[in-house]
């Protein structure tokens, strides 16, 4: 029964904080980031390898290393984003596939870590994650207000004194953290849509931030408890059961929202 | 020194953008009480200037002096939402860096109650600067700084705004810094003008601003006389001592 457990409880925990960040990377446009975050934690599992520390931990210095780069190129204002994004993703994605093969991690292995696995879920992975997870959220709620202002117009959230640079910094590390302590779960590859699809399925509905965040994180729940359950059940890679999930939700909901519109 | 009742000043600010210089030696003070219009043509600088005193751009060299803990309202020129951002009226009214609850009396004076369950999006252009003003207000602030609030309304919205912000001036008894392009109803209605093309050209009471050399040569001779016939309440016997005028040259500064 534990073991069933373990993977359901961290899912609930990843959804919590899911939901509310995935808004930010709504409003903020920072998808790509998100797929660069994921892409790079290959580079950090093959450091994670090779100094023999945790793949959680070196996952999240390696992130942490992706944010710095793109903030540091980002102000020489030569390229755009995108194609920064791009050029460090792939960097990260191409030179963690070759160091992983010096190491001689193996397919079956490789696979996991894009897709994600059940089996991959330990006691261990799961405090971690649940760890991460609530402290990503008790974070995220301790600077909310300021944070929606700041989405709201960066204009009056500088004028009335919100330390916009700090706050951009912080959902930067906590979008790290989530994709370190998600990727045993999750894998690399899905990462973003597991932070985009709850938050554009609760845009259909939702009148204030505030619903948003709570109804993205109810989604989350919602996709990752019935993904979990198709995933054991038929034995498929969690990662793409739960996108799966999630997208069913999309759709429906915006046919729903159609009908409802019509009558 | 800040003298004891000055909210915000600015001393000899420089600021130039690209090798383009957009404000040379630039000083002035706002006290309690002040109610404050910034003209200017387009490109003199009237925004950057608010936006350096805000410390929303950085200035080359000078000081800006806030008085500590000063509460300001801003009310920005105006405001893009992103559309996947979800924000009704009632929701951007109580936005703030900590907690703010709706207050009915500030709703009431901005005529902003039918629109509370309205999404920003969908505000006309005279509403939403209602409703930005009344979320500047809803802090309590000391200042309210207004960048061009009447720039996208017709004749009417601008005539409402302006008696609005004169009403609000007077019943809260707080600063007003306001940046403005309508000339007429300026002249017509604040206490202090200055006149900013780079360096303040001139400042004072609307008539004798309108009077001043520097001012004619900016807005042209026409200009200048229509608004001298203006009719205002203000007592001008002090006119010589309150009117200064700042003899630079526009070079100033660029070497």
């Amino acid at each position: 029964m534990i073991p069933d457990l373990l993977p359901l409880i961290s899912g609930l925990a990843l959804a919590l904080i899911a939901g509310p960040l995935g808004c930010f990377v709504v409003w903020r446009r920072m998808a790509y980031f998100g797929d660069g975050l994921g892409h790079s934690a290959l580079l950090g599992i093959a450091l994670g390898l090779v100094l023999d520390i945790m793949s959680e931990l070196s996952i999240l210095l390696v992130g942490i290393g992706f944010a710095v780069f793109l903030v540091i190129l980002r102000q020489r204002k030569l390229l755009a984003i995108d194609t920064l994004l791009g050029l460090l993703a792939h960097a990260a994605l191409a030179f963690g596939i070759i160091a992983m093969a010096f190491m001689g991690v193996g397919e079956v292995d490789m696979h996991d870590y894009l897709l994600g696995s059940l089996e991959g879920v330990t006691a261990t992975s799961s405090t971690i994650l649940i760890i991460g997870a609530l402290a990503g959220f008790a974070l995220l709620i301790r600077i909310w207000p300021g944070l929606i202002l700041m989405v709201t117009s960066e204009d009056l959230a500088l004028a009335e004194g919100v330390p916009t640079k700090r706050y951009e910094a912080m959902l930067m590390l906590l979008m790290a953290v989530l994709v370190a302590v998600s990727i045993q779960l999750v894998g690399i590859l899905l990462i973003t849509s597991l932070l985009i699809i709850p938050a554009a399925c609760a845009r259909l509905f939702a009148r204030t931030p505030e619903h948003m965040a709570t109804l993205a994180g109810v989604i989350a729940a919602v996709s990752v408890t019935i993904g979990l359950n198709l995933s054991s059940t038929y034995a498929l890679d969690p990662g793409p059961v739960i996108v799966a999930v999630m997208i069913s939700l999309f759709a429906s909901t915006l046919v729903f929202g159609q009908i409802l519109r019509r009558s | 020194m800040a003298t004891p009742n000055s909210l915000l000043e600015g001393e000899n600010i420089y600021l130039s953008r690209s090798g383009r210089t957009i404000l040379s030696n630039v000083s002035l003070r706002l006290e309690e009480d002040d109610f404050v219009t910034l003209i200017g043509p387009n490109g003199a600088g009237k925004s950057m200037l608010l936006k350096a005193l805000l410390g929303l751009e950085k200035i080359d060299s000078g000081v800006v002096r806030r008085k500590p803990n000063l509460r300001i309202g801003f009310v920005p020129e105006t405001i893009n939402l992103d559309p996947s951002l979800p924000m009704s009226v009632r929701r951007f009214l109580t936005l703030s860096k900590g907690r703010a609850p709706l207050q009915d009396d500030i709703v009431q004076e901005t005529s902003v109650e039918a629109l509370l369950d309205v999404p920003m999006t969908a505000l006309s252009g005279g509403e939403r600067q209602r409703v930005l003003l009344a979320r500047a207000l809803h802090h309590k602030p000391e200042l309210l700084i207004l960048d061009e609030p009447a720039q996208n309304l017709d004749m009417r919205g601008q005539l409402n705004l302006y008696a609005l912000m004169q009403k609000i001036y007077e019943r809260h008894k707080i600063a007003i810094l306001m940046v403005s392009h309508d000339l007429h109803l300026v002249m017509s209605s604040t206490r202090k003008v200055i006149c900013l093309f780079e360096h303040v050209c001139c400042s004072g009471e609307p008539q004798a601003v309108a009077r001043d050399p520097e001012f004619i040569s900016l807005f042209g001779e026409d200009m200048a006389r229509l608004i001298s016939v203006y009719p205002h309440d203000h007592d001008h016997s002090h006119d010589v001592h309150d009117h200064t005028h700042h003899d630079h040259s526009h070079n100033e500064g660029k070497a």
